[in-house]
């Protein structure tokens, strides 16, 4: 005799009725047509108020309703089976009892209507742990995102014959932030320093990376490194530090006398300037490796130069302004050409605004920045 | 990227038929058809497709601004009409897409023979008179059922999913395996079915109808699928004894009765 036989037939439906979860055999659609204690009780209501007269999705939160009929009905219908299904049961007093729910469709035999049977896990607990987890993902991407904001606060120098304009879209959505940024600031009398960079990750410590990566190329700038040798000490920096590795930086100097650009970039898009009176181009020189590629300190970084003539434009973006995730590269870079020809009669700050606007909000899976200076030629100062 | 991978567009029967496009729904693929198309095999051209974001379409061509409307997903319809270079067709749209064959009927008449409703409703949201079922809370409370449930659906699965026919093994493994969506084009599909408002697309519609309507269906009810019907100019109106929404799992064989009744009377 095995342990158990002793207990009294009843026991069968005991266990039923007792069992520390709903048990529900309902019809096709629905109606319920036998039902435990537990999960009466649970409910709130009698058995004779629910057997016959109540259907399993009645018993469900509106959302919930609509869920079944939309989605946890057809499943069952089609694989015989669904699982773990979350759903709010509603109380008689109007309360929630949050639930994960299995269900199986039984087989047809003759004589014998097919029924679903399905049992009720009270997820009350399991329930207010998500949400915890949910409410702490989300203040770490606030905190994150603020702490973002509080670095790239701050006002553009000013000086006369340049113009500068800033335009930055966090992630849109539950996304966390990049480490995306800008930076512009006076290096000399007659020079202006411009820096866009993109470090690798997200969340607080991309935020925290990104602030670093910025102060030292500020520092450097200020000891009078020009770009190429700046990413230089700037991959010291990163080799020292353990910060940002392989992010992406572009270093721009204008100088508003003479109206030359100086420009170095290490793995970052190229810019795009309008010389003169042409047609923007990418600017494809200067190019070089993203920050400590080369374990063993790379190549000496190059850079270039060109004239921006009269009403000179130079543009440096991050890659969420070009990348698509339907396009490849090279169609977004296009695209961004000619989006800045498009807008290049307006004032500056709304060429930059609207290439942000040229973003769908498909693309808005990471952070996008846009730094435009523009100078006057000296003679009209 | 073509139109038939980007909607997993999947043809049987007859090629030189008369074609029967079946629609899906929100919230499942274009498995709800199983049970019903093999009816139309032997004398139409059977076509089957998912919407973007369901099934085994190409996730990448989802577009949030294309798919922000109705009018979205009627383009795509009319795409795949135009690829397949199919005419005098019979749109059969459950649910949803009810409405986007309304959509696309009105925009391109010239290809729609019929159109056949199954559960339609041109607004799910009650306004003043008009009863279509539901409040605004309703829906907010929908999308949060959504994301309590990702239906098995997880970013590392994601690439294993897409068009794994050929691999019924591996279907088996996962579970609640039909209607897997992202979660995320989940929630927007679900916006903007549920916020969407085609009331005045109807009278645009000249293509003969039948409607289709279940007993006790609680997202279509009785007087928002009853409006469809008083509003297109030449619609035909049938009750099943079906009860739900998904008449096309639940009833199969009485919902291809009544299709088949209609398009041979």
């Amino acid at each position: 005799m095995s342990p158990g036989d002793d207990l009294p037939a009843a026991s069968a439906a005991e266990l039923l009725d007792e069992a520390p979860c709903g048990f529900l055999t309902t019809a096709l659609d629905g109606t319920i047509l036998q039902v435990n204690r537990t999960f009466a009780e649970w409910c709130g209501l009698d058995r004779d108020e629910l057997l016959g007269k109540r259907r399993f999705q009645d018993l469900l939160a509106s959302g919930g309703r609509i869920y079944y009929e939309t989605h946890f009905a057809p499943l069952l219908l089609m694989q015989g089976e669904v699982r773990e299904i979350a759903l709010e049961v509603v109380r008689a007093d109007g309360s929630e009892l949050p639930a994960l729910v299995n269900s199986v469709l039984t087989d047809g035999r003759p004589g014998r209507p097919r029924v679903i049977r399905t049992m009720v896990f009270d997820a009350s607990d399991r329930r207010r742990y998500e949400q915890e987890l949910l409410r702490s993902q989300k203040r770490e991407r606030e905190i994150a995102r603020r702490l973002q904001q509080s670095l790239l606060a701050g006002e553009l120098p000013a000086a006369p014959g340049l113009e500068l304009a800033a335009s930055y879209r966090p992630a849109i959505g539950e996304t966390e932030v990049g480490g995306d940024w800008y930076d512009a600031f006076r290096l000399d009398e007659r020079r202006i320093g411009l820096v866009v960079g993109d470090v690798v990750g997200r969340g607080i410590e991309a935020a925290a990376t990104m602030g670093q990566l910025r102060s030292a190329s500020r520092a450097l700038a200020s000891t009078g490194l020009r770009p190429g040798p700046l990413l230089e000490a700037l991959d010291g920096y990163v080799r020292q530090h353990g910060v940002g590795r392989m992010a992406t930086v572009a270093v721009a100097e204008i100088d508003l006398e003479t109206g030359e650009l100086r420009f170095a970039c290490a793995g970052h898009p190229p810019p795009v300037a309008a010389i003169g009176e042409s047609a923007p181009s990418l600017l494809w020189d200067g190019r070089s490796a993203p920050l400590d590629a080369y374990s063993s300190g790379g190549p000496p970084r190059p850079e270039a130069g060109h004239e921006l003539g009269p009403q000179g434009l130079v543009l440096l973006y991050t890659d969420g302004l070009v990348e698509r995730r339907t396009d490849r590269i090279d169609e977004g870079l296009e695209r961004l050409l000619a989006n800045v020809g498009a807008h290049l009669h307006e004032p500056i700050s709304s060429l930059t605004a609207g290439l942000l606007r040229t973003l769908d909000e498909r693309d808005g899976h990471d952070d996008v920045c846009v730094l435009a200076a523009t100078i006057s030629p000296p003679t009209r100062r | 990227m073509s139109t038939l991978s980007r909607n997993n567009v999947v043809e049987h029967g007859a090629r030189d038929g008369q074609p029967i496009l079946f629609a899906h729904g929100f919230g499942c693929d274009q498995n709800m058809w199983r049970y019903v198309w093999p009816r139309f095999e032997d004398e139409y051209r059977v076509v089957l497709f998912d919407h973007v974001g369901a099934g085994g379409s190409e996730l990448r061509a989802y577009d949030a601004g294309r798919y922000s409307a109705l009018e979205g997903y009627a383009e795509d319809v009319l795409e795949i009409c135009r690829e397949l270079d199919l005419r005098d067709v019979v749109f059969v749209g459950h649910s949803v897409s009810a409405m986007i064959g309304v959509l696309a009927a009105a925009t391109e008449p010239e290809r729609f023979a019929e159109l056949v409703l199954i559960g339609p409703s041109a607004r799910y949201i009650d306004d003043g008179d008009y009863v279509g079922g539901f409040s605004g809370p309703d829906i907010e409370s929908l999308l949060d059922s959504m994301d309590s449930n990702y239906l098995g659906w997880s970013s590392q699965m994601a690439p294993v999913i897409m068009g794994n026919e050929d691999r019924p093994a591996l279907a088996e493994e996962l579970t609640n395996s039909f209607c897997r969506t992202d979660p995320e084009i989940a929630r927007q599909f679900a916006r903007v079915t549920f916020t969407s408002d085609n009331r005045s697309d109807l009278a645009r519609v000249r293509t003969p109808s039948l409607v289709l309507q279940c007993s006790e269906d609680a997202i279509a009810p009785d007087p928002a699928v009853r409006f469809v019907s008083d509003q297109l100019s030449e619609s035909s109106h049938v009750v099943l004894a079906a009860v739900g929404h998904c008449p096309n799992l639940s009833a199969p064989e009485e919902t291809a009765d009544a299709i088949e009744r209609y398009l041979k009377g």
